[in-house]
């Protein structure tokens, strides 16, 4: 007889979470309700840029019912502050509600509760925010315009921070090449869109003194560590607690005023306060994303090896910096990322974020890779074509094959899969080259092949931040795993899943681990008085720290309950397997215990344990991330048709291979590229963020801000290389954000083969497709 | 205030409303129910469609006074806590959700589009299913598993016919 | 985002809905479906003091009396696809039809709430003014019989009085066979058209013995093709004669420049798609 031990890891396991989400019993941040509650709405700055005069509350006074409005003067110095320690960093400070000046339109400016939502958005639109209208810095050359003005008092210029990163002999690379090629590549402004907006409910308890703040948030410890510095209160009395999440890619992986604040007025007050984020506020004010231009100048030899790099990177990252990644951190990222998986010794580049009256960046799904790999794999194409080779035999001859591998900027990246899955992808898409080639002269129809190579550090350790030097600060992931006398498990995980699946995939780790059926395992997540503090879910860690985590964990527990089954079996504890609920003798499975008869044992009838055993069946463990992290591999590939009299693009395929490493659950992962790659689709031709001169934001509803729809998108193909990583115990890379890191720059390379011209800039709308193709009509580009 | 009648979920009420109130809204507060989800109030996303007298509907679009005396459905009628309807169970085996806040929304729009193709003894191409969710939003899915879904339940109840 | 308070009334006659409607003015509006007011409503763009429900009234009747077809104001969007006089007569309406919005909001919003709303872009003012349309509007002064051409001033103006709704709109039925197509361009399916074309033509053979264009999405009401409809009568339709009456409706019209299509492109567009419209409109013959 053999017992059953069926491998969790890897299974296709259908998601523990879906029956609450699917019968609508889900509780999100609207659906906490509670008694005597104020509902809080904000009156917000109309304009860009204003010194505000007065803000007048008087309309109030005779509304008719109970109101309570507070201001910036009302406030003390409550503010959000997010900053870089380095000595060319120029500090923003946001007060909760605007005091001097508003800097952004959205910009919060007064809060008015009422007893009814309703009530308090009739009464945030009597507040009357008179200002006197200041320049603004719109573009990025208005913000290095020294004549014009800096947007905070004490700024020598609008440039928050520009630094440099460089390695290797960059003069030697250029004084060798053969060819130079340079060009400069834009991406625009986009926002995240959960399609469940932000949320804050707090709760203020006298008798325990007990702060409880509910927020749809993706990182509840760092909200509370936060409330607690701001509001000098002890982290022991708040309580943060993430609910349902209704999506977050990144948006929610920030502090906000708004959580601060919230948890301010239910103090002030003495009253539950809830607020809840509406559509046009996340659009304007929540948190913009991208926003990027960059110059690159690469060196490359007569046979076609890249030599080096130049990179000149600026980012417009709004009116303040956010916390706890700060405005350096989209530049910042893009350039420790531009190297790639390309194999060249010699970089240099120059970084910057520039201020402008717009809403602060923040991170959003792969931050600042989408836009560093565009310009990477948009240049890797230019070159090829200057250089008069294929596109993928470019790639090829200058991939990185050998592992491990130490970039030019000194990062070691682990085993990836990255000449196989061009090799691959090559391969799955013969036809389509060969059907482009064939529509190459047509005045009609073009169809065009692109493909993105590019890595992902995914799951890097603190290390990583500690070089940054920005307040995230550390990196680890905490899982606390709890058997229970009956043998079912509780995790309490220091990720927060919003759509993830962290209750399935971290179940089925701790399933291998624990020899027991995932159905038994219970993740608890999101709420700081249950899971141990982690910093949440964000950079594409959940998988591989979380599961290494909970596998850690889970280890210990495991070998508590081989040392109690061996003790009962007269064996010993290395002779003891656990599978399919049982402890058993590796070589004899007839001889077994329950690992429920164990577990019972180990918290209830302990007279049975081994002489000096201490009760319980609890364990935590903390993992950090590599130092470098772990890199994942992918190519994106996209095959468009391009109907030139109309510039009306048909997305005809999207490919996917990718290397995560090991997978977990394929249900899952598969998932996770689909969502992000569809995101990145709409980065590539639909999303954008526009302001007007005065910097009026335009696209303020769905009306405007387009997001890909159904009808404009084709089945996702995804291919699975899995070359496990050593540096994780599971094997495990991060995959979280990667799909939408290649969709814009495979596009943009499909949308360069079909129509035969550079193309520099996304989204590719409509009007941007007939503009690049007005050679083919004939006509003056 | 008008007094309004409404049945939800088959709980009949009878309610002093303000005129503005949202049917949404009121489902909500008033009924207890949760699985109404607002995701833009402006009638682009989806998520809030409900059932008027078996008819889809956005309940962000329509003030409940508009409702008296009619009966209205959400998620929460298909197939109970254990999520049984055949639609809610092909999104959970092709993955068609994942944070769950359109999902509702989804299920609403596509119960009776999938129960009509059922009817019809129709199988309908991609193409056709994705125009039926194109007044859905789903930042998480990238669609892909939601069609699979839909492909799923009709043609398990095409089979099952046929058997 | 939740609409400003106001009164609601559910009218249970068109009189009592008139009376109304002339009792609160400007202040007053009629709702049907709601697809169109209500979003500007929960975003405080708009803030009637008065909605008027209109939903129970009998207006929603496709009836042909002679040489008319009558479209009550309160048709939802989803019964032209299943509307034989509409298939038979109206070719263009038809087609067009398939381009608006979603299935949600076609099976809601009705004629004449889309027609009253006076979007630029939108399909059914263009589809009135390419088939000479009558909007029949009622007030409790009567009756006016607005032809489409003046119905429609500037966007979401129209020539509707305060206190005045639309009941109806007529459309006259042609005495020959004709045939029509309708096109358009938007980034998304189911989005407003940057430019959307719709013809109908009167053919004997290849030959256009009658023609009519209309565009929508280019100035900030629905235009017409004056001199593109006069050079296509009497000519042989190929794709030459069919570019060039783009060529020719384009530079009769001055397009809009937004932030998502320049006017540039908007011209191009008309172009392009007047000549693919004709011909498929000269297809649909086959």
């Amino acid at each position: 007889m053999k017992a059953e031990n069926p491998r969790q890891i890897g299974a296709r396991v259908q998601r523990f979470e879906d029956v609450r989400l699917l019968s609508g019993v889900a509780r999100y941040i609207d659906d906490i309700r509670l008694p005597n509650c104020l509902h809080l709405t904000f009156a917000r700055s109309q304009m860009a840029h204003g010194r505000i005069l007065d803000v007048d509350t008087s309309a109030l006074e005779d509304i008719g019912y109970p109101t309570w409005v507070f201001t910036g003067k009302d406030i003390g110095d409550l503010s959000m502050k997010a900053h870089q320690d380095v000595p060319e960093m120029q500090y923003s400070e946001q007060p909760l509600l605007a005091r001097d000046v508003v800097r952004f339109v959205g910009e919060p400016v007064a809060a008015v509760l009422a007893e009814d939502p309703y009530l308090s958005e009739d009464a945030a639109e009597m507040v009357f925010i008179d200002c006197d209208p200041l320049p603004v810095v719109g573009t990025m050359d208005q913000a290095r315009d020294p004549s014009i003005p800096p947007i905070h008092d004490g700024w020598k210029s609008n440039v928050f921070i520009e630094r440099q990163m460089k390695g290797g002999d960059l003069e030697a690379a250029r004084a060798n090449a053969a060819y130079v090629v340079r060009r400069t590549f834009r991406n625009q402004r986009q926002t995240g869109v959960p399609m469940e907006c932000r949320g804050v409910v707090a709760q203020y308890s006298p008798g325990d003194r007990m702060l409880t703040v509910w927020s749809s948030t993706q990182m509840p410890h760092l909200v509370r560590t936060y409330i607690s510095e701001e509001l000098d209160l002890p982290e022991s009395r708040i309580r943060v607690i993430a609910p349902e999440v209704g999506g977050g890619f990144g948006v929610k992986g920030q502090v906000f005023g708004e959580e601060v604040l919230v948890a301010w007025l239910a103090m002030k007050t003495q009253r539950p306060v809830k607020w809840i984020e509406d559509r046009r506020e996340n659009l304007i004010a929540s948190i913009h994303a991208r926003d990027h231009a960059h110059t690159l100048e690469a060196y490359v030899s007569k046979e076609g090896r890249l030599l080096g790099l130049w990179a000149d990177i600026s980012v417009d990252v709004g009116a303040y910096s956010t916390f706890p990644f700060t405005a350096a951190g989209d530049p910042g990222m893009a350039a420790k990322v531009m190297p790639g998986p390309y194999d060249f010794q010699a970089y240099e580049a120059t970084f910057r974020a520039l201020a402008s009256n717009k809403c602060p960046l923040g991170t959003y799904r792969g931050v600042a890779r989408p836009s560093a790999v565009f310009s990477q794999e948009r240049l890797m194409d230019e070159i090829a074509k200057e250089i008069g080779m294929d596109p993928i035999e470019f790639r090829l001859k200058n991939i990185i094959r050998e592992f491990p591998y130490k970039n030019v900027l000194g990062f070691t990246y682990d085993p990836g899969s990255y000449a196989e899955s061009l090799e691959k992808i090559r391969e799955i898409l013969a036809d389509d080259i060969a059907a482009a080639r064939e529509t190459r002269h047509s005045k009609e129809k073009r169809i065009g092949v692109g493909l993105a190579c590019f890595i992902e550090q995914t799951a890097h350790g603190t290390p990583d931040f500690t070089r940054r030097r920005v307040p995230i600060e550390t990196g680890y992931i905490a899982a606390r795993v709890e058997m229970q006398p009956d043998g079912t498990v509780v995790i309490g995980l220091g990720l927060q899943s919003h759509g993830q699946g962290l209750e399935t995939t971290m179940a089925q780790v701790a399933a291998d681990a624990l020899g027991i059926d995932p159905k038994d395992v219970f993740v608890r997540h999101g709420d700081t008085l249950t899971s141990p503090y982690s910093v949440g879910t964000w950079g594409s860690r959940g998988g591989p720290l979380g599961g290494g985590a909970v596998h850690l964990a889970s280890l210990k527990i495991a070998d508590k309950l081989k040392a109690i089954a061996a003790h009962q079996l007269q064996s010993n504890k290395d002779q003891i397997s656990l599978g399919g609920g049982k402890a058993y003798i590796t070589d004899d499975p007839s001889r077994y215990i329950p690992i429920r008869t164990l577990a019972r044992q180990a918290l209830r009838n302990v007279e049975n344990l081994p002489e000096g055993m201490i009760p319980g069946l609890e364990a935590e463990y903390s993992l950090d991330g590599p130092r470098d992290g772990t890199y994942s591999n992918a190519v994106h590939a996209a095959v468009v048709e391009i109907d030139v009299p109309t510039g009306k693009l048909k997305l005809k395929r999207f490919v996917v291979v990718e290397d995560c490493g090991t997978i977990i659950n394929p249900l899952v992962v598969d998932g996770q590229v689909r969502g992000g790659v569809v995101q990145g689709i709409g980065s590539a031709l639909f999303e954008h963020m526009i302001y007007d001169e005065q910097c009026q934001p335009l696209t303020t509803s769905f009306a405007d801000y387009l997001m890909p729809l159904a009808p404009e998108l084709p089945n996702i193909e995804v291919h699975h290389i899995e070359t496990p990583t050593p540096l994780n115990p599971i094997g495990a890379k991060g995959l979280g954000e990667g799909g939408a890191i290649g969709p814009a720059p495979a596009i943009a390379n499909a949308v360069s083969d079909a129509l035969g011209v550079e193309v520099n800039e996304t989204p590719l709308t409509l009007n941007a497709i007939w503009r690049l193709s007005a050679h083919i009509r004939g006509e003056a580009s | 205030m008008t007094q309004t009648t409404l049945t939800v979920n088959g709980q009949t009420r009878t309610l002093e409303v303000e005129p503005r109130r949202l049917l949404a809204d009121i489902i909500r507060t008033e009924f207890d129910v949760s699985g109404v989800h607002i995701g833009c109030a402006h009638g682009v996303c989806g998520c809030c469609t409900v059932h008027i007298d078996g008819i889809p509907r956005l309940s962000c679009l329509t003030f409940a006074v508009q409702c008296d005396g009619k009966e209205i459905n959400t998620v929460e009628s298909l197939g109970g806590f254990d999520a049984t309807h055949v639609l809610q169970q092909a999104f959970k085996s092709e993955h068609g959700l994942q944070c769950g806040y359109c999902t509702p929304g989804f299920l609403m729009t596509l119960a009776p589009y999938v129960e009509k193709k059922v009817a019809n003894g129709e199988m309908p191409s991609d193409e056709e299913i994705r125009e039926a969710i194109s007044g859905n939003i789903c930042r998480c899915t990238g669609y892909h598993g939601i069609v699979a879904a839909v492909r799923k339940a009709i043609s398990n109840q095409l089979e099952g016919q046929q058997a | 985002m939740r609409p400003a308070a106001f009164e609601y009334h559910r009218a249970a006659s068109i009189e009592e809905a008139l009376s109304l409607l002339a009792e609160f003015g400007e202040d007053g509006r009629p709702i049907a479906g709601g697809q169109s007011l209500v979003p500007m409503m929960n975003l405080r763009l708009a803030r009637p003091e008065h909605l008027v429900d209109i939903n129970s009234l009998e207006l929603d009747k496709i009836e042909r009396t002679g040489d008319t077809l009558s479209l009550g104001a309160l048709v939802r969007h989803e019964r032209y696809f299943n509307e034989p006089l509409i298939a038979e007569h109206f070719p263009a309406f038809l087609d067009a039809a398939h381009w608006i919005g979603h299935p949600t909001i076609r099976r809601h919003g009705s004629l004449g709430g889309s027609i009253s709303h006076a979007d630029p872009s939108a399909e059914l003012p263009c589809v009135c003014v390419l088939h000479d349309a009558t909007i029949v509007a009622r007030s409790v002064n009567g009756e006016r019989r607005i032809p489409a051409s003046e119905f429609f001033i500037s966007a979401y103006v129209t020539a509707l009085e305060p206190g005045e709704m639309v009941v109806a709109v007529e459309l006259p039925i042609p005495q020959r066979k004709q045939h029509g197509a309708f096109i358009e361009i938007a980034e998304r399916m189911g989005d407003f058209a940057v430019i959307g074309i719709g013809a109908v033509l009167e053919l004997d053979g290849d030959t256009v013995l009658d023609a009519r264009i209309a565009c929508a999405g280019a100035e900030l009401t629905p235009v017409r093709a004056a001199s593109a409809e006069q050079f296509l009568k009497g000519r042989q339709l190929t794709e030459e004669v069919a570019q060039e009456a783009g060529q020719l409706f384009a530079q009769s019209v001055d397009p809009v420049n937004d932030y998502r299509s320049s006017a540039e492109y908007r011209r191009h567009l008309i172009v392009q798609l007047t000549s693919r419209t004709l011909m498929r409109a000269m297809k649909s013959k086959a």
